[in-house]
């Protein structure tokens, strides 16, 4: 029924040594009529295979690089493609693919051309408490730098027009990429919404997420982009 | 005390960028750790970098010559951070270059779509291309003017 809404959607996913999870989302995405474009970030694995028997398009990086190069590079592959509304989903089986409805009705309802997914107004599982910690500290600091009223700064499903995904360009390869895109958007000026979204913490998804460390490579990152940008 | 603050903060900058680095170079990380705690402990204790200049033969002009030399030496390494960065843009932009200009699948029925032939992808890669050749430009264009 989405397809019928947004015949020009395409679902974006980042994947790195995702074989595990790739193919079941990769069918459930397609299974409800999206277009999906798998970006493999030079796995070492069968990701790319799995990914394209399970009914997508796959583009690889020769190397590893990053989610966030990852996901720029699906995102010109989308507009290439003609994409009107473009999602970004998280290849490790942690979003919901019934969330994704809900991102292009907010775009449309509120004329926005970001809809940014939140945890903290939908729901989590096994969230562990340092982690919700860490989400929170994150979102207290994207506040402060970029202005935008979020309650969930760093989650990765998001749906963007064609319009707002041309306005953005990530230059963050890694993590950071999730502070950056929230930069641009604040520069953009372009409307944004937030969404309810459930995530689903499992053991696997949890042990690909960040740690704690990270949290200080993303400021590291951010703020050497300010020092030669 | 201003001078010792803010190299204290360049220290310790040195030193968590010693620990982020601990994966990639342990022996980078390691002689990195030791030189900046060493550089920490010399700016808050200079009577010990005094015994020290005396006990090797060098007057206390040292502690102005290693101070420099700290602060340079960060400054340089801050540079080749940030050059390395920007070669890793440019890598990513060829990387990108190279996957979108032929995809490792498309499903069959898009494939005999001949709007949706490979080659006919990468638009934005090319403006990509021209917003890192934007930069380097911006850059030339900063030194000339």
């Amino acid at each position: 029924m989405e397809s019928g809404l947004h015949p020009k959607l395409w679902v974006i996913c980042a994947a790195y040594n995702e074989a595990t999870t790739i193919g079941g989302v990769v069918a459930e995405l397609c299974r409800a009529g999206h277009q999906v474009v798998v970006v493999d970030d030079g796995s070492l694995d069968h990701t790319r295979d799995i990914a394209a028997a399970a009914g997508a398009h796959v583009v690889a990086h020769p190397i590893n690089l990053g989610q966030g190069a990852a996901l720029q590079t699906g995102i010109d592959y989308a507009l290439g493609r003609g994409a009107d509304v473009l999602v970004t989903f998280d290849a490790d089986g942690q979003h919901r693919v019934s969330d994704i409805p809900r991102l292009l009705e907010a775009l449309r309802r509120e004329h926005a051309d970001f809809a940014l997914g939140s945890r903290f107004l939908g729901q989590t599982t096994n969230l562990p408490t340092l982690r919700r910690w860490l989400l929170q500290a994150a979102t207290v600091f994207t506040r402060l730098t970029t202005g935008l009223l979020l309650t969930d700064s760093h989650n990765g499903l998001r749906a963007l027009t064609r319009k707002g995904a041309a306005a953005i360009r990530l230059r963050q390869n890694r993590m950071a990429h999730a502070s950056e895109i929230l930069v641009e958007i604040a520069q953009s000026g372009l409307r944004y919404v937030e969404v309810p979204v459930t995530i689903d913490y499992t053991a696997y998804s949890l042990a690909k997420g960040q740690r704690i460390g990270d949290s200080v490579t993303i400021l590291l990152d951010l703020f050497a982009q300010e020092l030669y940008r | 005390m201003i001078a010792q603050i803010l190299l204290s903060l360049l220290l310790s900058t040195v030193f968590l960028y010693a620990w982020i680095e601990y994966r990639r170079s342990p022996v980078v990380a390691f002689l990195s750790s030791v030189a900046s705690l060493a550089g920490l402990y010399f700016v808050w204790v200079p009577a010990d970098s005094t015994r020290l200049a005396e006990f090797v033969g060098i007057g206390r002009g040292v502690d102005l010559i290693l101070y420099t030399w700290v602060g340079i030496s960060l400054i340089i390494i801050l540079n080749l951070h940030l050059k390395l960065r920007t070669h890793l843009e440019l890598i990513t932009v060829l990387a990108r270059t190279i996957a979108l200009a032929a995809p490792a699948a498309v499903p069959a029925e898009m494939a005999g779509n001949s709007a949706a032939a490979p080659g006919s992808i990468p638009l934005d890669v090319s403006a990509a291309r021209r917003s890192a050749a934007g930069r380097r430009s911006r850059r030339r264009g900063d030194q000339s003017a």
